[in-house]
């Protein structure tokens, strides 16, 4: 009898021992290129490793990340949402760990500036956020800037601005022409956002700017210098500036307007490049918004933090994989696929507006001017903010009211 | 009928009838049954959808209540009760009335295709009306066409016809329903009475309102009953459409529950919110059944 749980026990051990390795992503489908690469690698230099890759759009894996985290059986590895909506939450439930000990193992904070990684830091009862211990990391940078059709710039007599003055001249010159200063997909809500974010940024210490979105509770919204930008939003919308049917265009068609050569400027986010690239050729350039008083700013950040969950039942093995994504090695297969590295690529960008995109993306952490998004600040600023941002560019709300509703919701 | 035929219970009842319609009742109980009572359990509590729940007593509806937005787009749902529910019966009534004194080649071929929107997806139906109603889309081009410029505009991104226009949509959508359902009501109302109106020298007006309408109260009570109930708990047209906006002009309840419970973490807040458009919609649909009912 014995002899038999000793065969048994020993038949069990060497089946464990020599059983392949799983790991299971759930990730945002914006990654999906990324990861197949990724994957690719990660499985030829890990013999007997098996990655499993799962993917939904943005809407479908934000509103069912929470639970999926939750479930008994959650992937190793998944994104999250930088804020208190999903990563707060995950968090203050115990669904992921800490990648503190990996971080260290791996050298990942050595890489960036002091302070650049705040937005992953969190107490770790996930109630404080932009400091305490690391729980996600992301090798991509994301990063709002302004794209500009050059053939028009060229004609209308302008050059890069460099500074705010000198933006909003341009956009007067251009409506002056009969040209659409801004090509702008108001009626998705969120593309105002990040037009938002650079006008605020023009005005706004970025400092101040992150720390409401840190505490919104307990950090005044309604200073004189976000007052100005407030307006000054305003005063574009009344000029013009984006048109009179902005608020009835989605997204994705005030992308291709632009890239038909509707639209002089289109202020939106890096991962728009490889699109404009292959819509525009080289007739699309790219800068990080000028401030008002000299520099530059502007929201952005890194992309969807990757998570591992706290019921992995190998998280060394998911790290390791975090650990591949965030390698110099795998920094130009990040340009590759038409990303933005958060660390700097060795290999020379592969056109004109990728160069120019990683010049402004550079230019934004060298002035420590990223101001994330203003969306991340409380679980129901999201829809605060693009209802009263879709009230301001349609002139049914003045500055004065964006300001006190959004001082309303910082409290809420 | 005479009241003086005693009813006597049926003192054999063959309980093995009901295991027919058990599998049926095991189906209710489960995907409608629990998870209204959940629901409903969760509309006294405050959670965020992973956390344990806290018990707030009735928090949730005062709160609810108190919130100006919610408020007003119970405001918005009323106005989408006339373009879901009174225009589609309107025009169900109009086309009905016309075919008793019109007869139409391929008649069958016209209420097919009238009736197509009813077949079709929310989605797709949301996805063409964005399409037709886009700054450049073919309304607008119409419009420029006869020299209108001035009307175009994007109606979806209007403060002042957001709603209106999506409302147009439900109308679209519904009145193929109504219109079957009048057609077929009126097939089955005795010729006589046609006949009599006539020879009464009742005209084509008179005949509707004497003869036509009465006759149909019953399919009029049903129609009201599915739209009225189709526009309160609308959801997908809205969200495929203008997703609330533009600010919040098109906000209805149900895209407030979708935004609570999938969005900030409130499902307590949503689950009460369900539970208070459920309400409303009983209410509004006893309504109905009774302002309609048999007086006999």
């Amino acid at each position: 009898m014995k002899k038999i749980f000793l065969i048994i026990s020993a038949v069990l051990a060497f089946s464990f021992a020599s059983k392949a390795e799983n790991l299971r992503i759930l990730a945002e489908a914006g990654d999906e290129a990324t990861l197949t690469a990724a994957i690719a690698q990660f499985e030829k230099a890990n013999p007997g490793v098996t990655v499993e890759a799962s993917y939904l759009g943005w809407d479908d894996f934000m509103s069912t990340i929470k639970l999926k985290m939750a479930d008994n059986n959650p992937p190793d590895l998944a994104h999250g949402n930088q804020g208190f909506t999903v990563d707060g939450t995950l968090i203050q439930n115990g669904l992921v760990i800490s990648l503190e000990k990996y971080a260290d193992q791996y050298g990942w904070k050595s890489v960036f500036a002091d302070g650049a990684l705040a937005e992953f830091m969190w107490s770790d009862d996930g109630a404080t956020w932009g400091s305490g211990s690391l729980y996600g990391i992301s090798p991509v940078a994301e990063d709002v800037i302004v794209y500009y059709n050059k053939d028009k710039l060229k004609s209308l007599g302008l050059s890069v601005p460099s500074n705010f003055a000198e933006f909003e001249n341009a956009l007067k010159v251009s409506k002056d022409a009969g040209e659409l200063p801004i090509a702008l997909g108001g009626a998705d809500g969120w593309p105002i956002i990040h037009v938002w974010g650079l006008v605020e940024g023009a005005y706004v210490d970025p400092n101040q700017t992150r720390s409401w979105i840190f505490n919104a509770k307990n950090t005044d919204f309604n200073t004189s210098d976000r007052m100005t930008a407030a307006k000054k939003l305003a005063d574009m919308a009344n000029a013009g500036y984006f048109g009179s049917d902005s608020l009835g265009i989605g997204y994705d068609d005030a992308n291709a307007m632009f890239m038909n050569g509707e639209g002089v400027f289109n202020l939106t986010g890096t991962w728009m490049t490889a699109d404009f690239n292959s819509g525009m050729g080289d007739n699309v350039g790219a800068f990080a918004m000028p401030r008002a008083s000299g520099g530059v700013a502007g929201g952005g950040s890194f992309a969807l933090p990757w998570h591992i969950s706290s019921k992995s039942a190998n998280p060394d093995l998911a790290a390791k994989f975090i650990n591949h994504l965030m390698s110099n090695d795998f920094v130009d297969d990040l340009m590759g696929v038409g990303r933005v590295p958060a660390q700097s690529p060795t290999i020379d960008p592969t056109s004109n507006l990728q160069a120019e995109v990683i010049a402004a993306s550079n230019a934004l952490i060298g002035a420590n001017a990223k101001t994330f998004y203003t969306d991340w600040a409380t679980p129901g600023m999201y829809d605060t903010v693009t209802q009263e941002l879709q009230k301001v560019i349609g002139g049914a709300a003045s500055a004065q009211e964006f300001m006190d509703a959004m001082a309303a919701e910082s409290v809420n | 009928m005479s009241t003086n035929k005693i009813y006597r219970p049926q003192t054999n009842i063959d309980y093995s009838s009901y295991l027919y319609i058990l599998p049926a009742f095991i189906f209710y109980l489960i995907f409608v049954f629990f998870p209204l009572a959940d629901t409903f359990y969760n509309s006294f509590t405050e959670w965020n959808g992973i956390s344990e729940k806290k018990w707030v007593g009735l928090e949730q509806y005062t709160k609810n209540l108190a919130n100006k937005k919610i408020t007003s787009s119970i405001k918005h749902s009323f106005i989408l009760i006339i373009f879901y529910s009174f225009l589609p019966i309107m025009l169900g009534l109009l086309i009905a009335g016309l075919m008793i004194r019109v007869k139409v080649r391929g008649m069958a071929t016209y209420r097919a295709i009238l009736f197509l929107p009813q077949i079709l997806s929310m989605i797709v139906v949301g996805i063409a009306w964005r399409w037709i109603y886009a700054p450049k889309g073919p309304l607008n081009s119409g419009l420029d066409f006869f020299g209108l410029e001035e009307v175009s505009r994007a109606w979806l991104g209007s403060f002042d016809y957001s709603l209106p226009f999506v409302g147009l949509i439900g109308t679209w959508v519904m009145f193929g329903f109504t219109m079957i359902l009048f057609i077929a009501g009126v097939q089955k109302i005795p010729s006589e009475l046609y006949d009599a109106a006539k020879v009464d020298g009742a005209g084509a007006i008179s005949e509707f309102f004497n003869v036509t309408l009465p006759n149909l109260k019953g399919e009029i009570v049903v129609a009201l009953v599915f739209t009225v109930t189709l526009a309160l708990r609308n959801f997908d047209l809205i969200y495929i459409t203008t997703g609330g906006g533009p600010g919040t002009s098109t906000m209805i309840p149900s895209m407030f529950i979708y935004k609570k419970a999938f969005q900030m973490n409130q499902v307590g807040s949503a689950s009460s919110l369900g539970i208070m458009l459920t309400f409303l919609i009983f209410t509004l649909v006893s309504l109905i059944l009774i302002i309609f009912r048999d007086k006999k």
